[in-house]
C-alpha cells in the first residue's frame, strides 16, 4: 500500500517537473502555470463540481479498463463502447418520454445495453471464431466512430443546427443538479460500488481475478473461463456504454461530433496507471479530471496551450509505471539489507 | 478501363504507409517486441516531415525530418522497454498517446493552428516518371508516376527479405525474438539486436510518416495516422511476420481504401471509411479460421 502511494506521487512529481523544465525551456512561468490549473479545477466550490463532473467518464471508462485486464481480456474497445452508450441514450431521450423518475432509470440501462452489444461483438467473435479482442475492439473503436458519426448527419440530425449534431433529448431524461453538483456523480460511485463488490467480495469476482493471474489454474479449479470471459466483457463495455450514456444525460443533453474524443484512451490510461487496482483507478480518474479541467484555466491565464496536459498524461503514465517496477526493486532490496543487519547484530 | 487504373492506383497509395510501418514493425516482431507503437512513430514521422519540408523548403529535408520525429519515438520505446524494462504493452500505449499529444501541442505553439496545417510553403514528395516504361499503354500508368515513396517502399521490402533471412544480423534478430537467452550465452546481447531493430522500425515509420503528410496529401492534421499503426500490426500478425505476406496483405488493405472512396458514390462516405477496418475483421476472420482447423 505504502509502495504504490510513493511510487504514484514520486511519479506525478518527477512527470510536472519534467512539464515545468519544458515549460521554463518555452519561456512560460511553470510555477503560475500549476497554480492556475489547480486553481482553476480545485480552487473554488464551482469548479470542484466541475472536476467532479468531468471525472465521470474518466472512472467508469477507468474501471472498464481495469476490470478487464485484471481479469484476462484485453479490452481496448471503451472509445467505441462509450459511443455507442451515448448513441443508445441519445436515441432512447429523443423518442421516449416517461415521468423522470422511469426516464432517468431507462436511459441507464439503455446505455449500458449500446455499450454491452458493442463489447459483445468482439467477444462473440473470439468465442465462435477465436479472434483476438486485442485487434477487434480496437477495429470496433473506429467503426463505432464512423457508425455514430453517419447516424448524427442523417438520421438523427438536427435541422436547424450548422455542424452534424442530434437533437436535445427530452427534458425528462435530463439528469437533475443539486445546486452545481451534477447527479452523474451519484451514478457513478453507485456503479463504482456494485463492481467493487462484486469484484472483491463475490465467488464471480474471485473466480475472474483468478482467471486474470493463471487462466489455467482457473480452469483446472474448475472455473467456467468461456462464461466468466463473456460476464467480463459485457460488464466492462456496460461501464464504457455507462460513460458515454452520462456524458450526454448531464452535459450537452445532445450527441455532437467528436463527444467521445476527450475520453478516447483516457480509460485505458488511468487502467494502466492504477495498475488495474479499482480504488487507485477511482483516484488516477479523479486526477486527470482534475489536469484537465485546469487545463483551460492555464490557457486562459498563462497561454499555455491546454495541448499541453495531453503531453503531461502521457508522461506521468509511463513515468509512473516504469518508476513502479525500479522502486519494487530497491525497496525490497533495503528491506533485505537492513533484516541482513538486524540478523548480525 | 479507367476505374480499373483508378482502383490500382488506389490502392497502391492506400498500401504504402501500412507496408512500410508493418515492415518495421516485423523488424521487432521477430526479435521478440510487443510493438505497438507504430501508431506513435509515424505520427511523429508526418509531423516532424512536414515541419523539415515547411522550414527548409525541401521534401528531403522533409523526409529526413520525418525520420528523425520517428526516431525520437522509437528512442523513448527504447528508453522505457529496453532499458528500464518496462512492459511492451503499457510503453507502446503510452508512447501513442504522448505522440498524438505532443504533436497535437507542437501543431499549436508552432503553426499557431487547431485541428490541421496545410499551406502552400509546405512542398510535397514528387511522383517519379521512369523513362520507357511510362510509354507502356495502360501498364505504363501503374509503373510509372507513383510517388518516391511507393518505389522507396517497395526497395524496402526486397531489403527487408534479404535483410532478415541472408545476413547475419537478420539470423542473429530472429534468434532474439526465438531464444533470448540462448542468443545471450552465444556472446550477442539480445539487448542490442532489440535496439536496432527499434532504431530500424522508427526509419521505415518515419518513412511511412512522410508518406502519409508530404504525399498522400500534403497536410498534417491532428491524429493523422488514424489507426493505420493497429492495422499494420494486424497485418503482421496475419501473415506470421512474412515481408512479402505483409506486401500482399497491405495491398488487400489499400484495395479496400481505394474501394472504399470508389463507394462513396453509392453510399454515405461513413460506411465508405470503415472498409479498410471491416477488411482488417474480415482478415483476421480468415486467419483464425485457418489456425483453427490446423489445430484440430
Amino acid at each position: 500500500m505504502n509502495k504504490k502511494i510513493i511510487s504514484g506521487i514520486s511519479g506525478i512529481f518527477v512527470a510536472m517537473l519534467l512539464g515545468a523544465l519544458i515549460m521554463a525551456l518555452q519561456g512560460y512561468q511553470p510555477f503560475e502555470t500549476y497554480a492556475a490549473l489547480f486553481s482553476y479545477s480545485l480552487g473554488d466550490f464551482f469548479s470542484l463540481a466541475t472536476t467532479l463532473q468531468n471525472s465521470v467518464p474518466l472512472i467508469l471508462t477507468g474501471l472498464s479498463a481495469s476490470i478487464a485486464f485484471a481479469s484476462g481480456p484485453v479490452n481496448l474497445g471503451q472509445p467505441g463502447q462509450f459511443l455507442m452508450g451515448a448513441l443508445f441514450a441519445t436515441i432512447g431521450g429523443l423518442y421516449v418520454d416517461l415521468p423522470p423518475i422511469l426516464m432517468v432509470p431507462f436511459l441507464i440501462l439503455l446505455a449500458m445495453l449500446g455499450g454491452a452489444l458493442w463489447s459483445g461483438i468482439a467477444a462473440l467473435l473470439r468465442q465462435w471464431f477465436g479472434m483476438s479482442e486485442f485487434i477487434t475492439t480496437l477495429m470496433l473503436n473506429m467503426i463505432a466512430d464512423f457508425f455514430t458519426y453517419w447516424a448524427i448527419t442523417y438520421p438523427f440530425y438536427d435541422q436547424a443546427a450548422f455542424s452534424p449534431m442530434t437533437p436535445l433529448i427530452n427534458k425528462s431524461g435530463w439528469l437533475p443538479e443539486f445546486g452545481e453538483f451534477n447527479s452523474s456523480v451519484i451514478v457513478m460511485l453507485l456503479a463504482f460500488a456494485g463492481v467493487w463488490f462484486v469484484f472483491t467480495r463475490l465467488t464471480a469476482g474471485y473466480e475472474w481475478r483468478i482467471t486474470g493471474q493463471n487462466s489455467l489454474f482457473a480452469r483446472l479449479g474448475g472455473c467456467d473461463i468461456n462464461k466468466n470471459y463473456m460476464t467480463v466483457m459485457l460488464l466492462t463495455g456496460a461501464l464504457a456504454g455507462l460513460a458515454g450514456g452520462l456524458v450526454i444525460m448531464a452535459g450537452p443533453h445532445r450527441f455532437l461530433k467528436g463527444i467521445g474524443a476527450n475520453y478516447a484512451w483516457d480509460g485505458v490510461m488511468i487502467a494502466m496507471v492504477a495498475n488495474n487496482g479499482l480504488i487507485a483507478t477511482v483516484l488516477y480518474g479523479l486526477f486527470f479530471a482534475t489536469l484537465q479541467t485546469g487545463a483551460l484555466g492555464m490557457e486562459l491565464i498563462t497561454a499555455v496551450p491546454s495541448e499541453f496536459i495531453q503531453v503531461l498524461q502521457a508522461a506521468i503514465v509511463l513515468i509512473i509505471v516504469a518508476g513502479r517496477e525500479y522502486l519494487d526493486i530497491f525497496m525490497d532490496r533495503t528491506a533485505a539489507r537492513r533484516k541482513a543487519k538486524e540478523r548480525s547484530a | 478501363m479507367k476505374i480499373l487504373i483508378g482502383l490500382i492506383n488506389g490502392m497502391l497509395t492506400g498500401a504504402t504507409p501500412i507496408l512500410l510501418a508493418a515492415l518495421g514493425g516485423t523488424l521487432t516482431y521477430y526479435a521478440g517486441i510487443f510493438n505497438i507503437a507504430m501508431e506513435g512513430m509515424m505520427l511523429g514521422g508526418a509531423f516532424f516531415g512536414v515541419l523539415g519540408s515547411y522550414y527548409f523548403q525541401s521534401w528531403e529535408m522533409g523526409i529526413l525530418a520525418a525520420i528523425i520525429g520517428s526516431l525520437i519515438m522509437a528512442i523513448i520505446f527504447i528508453f522505457f522497454s529496453v532499458v528500464l524494462k518496462t512492459d511492451e504493452f503499457v510503453t507502446g500505449i503510452g508512447l501513442n498517446l504522448f505522440a498524438l499529444g505532443a504533436t497535437t501541442y507542437m501543431l499549436r505553439q508552432i503553426f499557431q493552428v487547431k485541428g490541421a496545417f496545410s499551406g502552400p510553403g509546405i512542398v510535397s514528395i514528387p511522383a517519379i516518371n521512369i523513362p520507357f516504361l511510362k510509354d507502356i499503354p495502360i501498364l505504363g500508368e501503374i509503373l510509372s508516376g507513383q510517388n518516391l515513396i511507393v518505389y522507396i517502399a517497395l526497395l524496402a521490402t526486397i531489403a527487408i527479405v534479404y535483410l532478415v533471412f541472408k545476413t547475419p544480423f537478420g539470423l542473429r534478430l530472429r534468434a532474439a525474438g526465438y531464444n533470448a537467452a540462448c542468443l545471450d550465452t552465444s556472446g550477442v546481447r539480445t539487448s542490442r539486436i532489440r535496439i536496432w531493430s527499434l532504431l530500424l522500425c522508427g526509419v521505415l515509420c518515419g518513412l511511412a510518416g512522410a508518406y502519409l503528410s508530404l504525399g498522400y496529401v500534403t497536410l498534417f492534421s491532428e491524429n493523422m495516422s488514424a489507426g493505420r499503426g493497429w492495422i499494420s500490426l494486424a497485418a503482421i500478425i496475419l501473415v506470421n511476420g512474412s515481408p512479402w505476406g505483409i506486401a500482399i496483405i497491405s495491398l488487400l488493405f489499400g484495395f479496400s481504401d481505394g474501394f472504399g472512396l470508389l463507394l462513396q458514390q453509392y453510399i454515405p462516405s461513413q460506411f465508405a471509411s470503415m472498409a479498410p477496418y471491416v477488411a482488417t475483421l474480415v482478415a483476421l476472420y480468415v486467419y483464425s479460421v485457418r489456425e483453427k482447423k490446423k489445430k484440430a
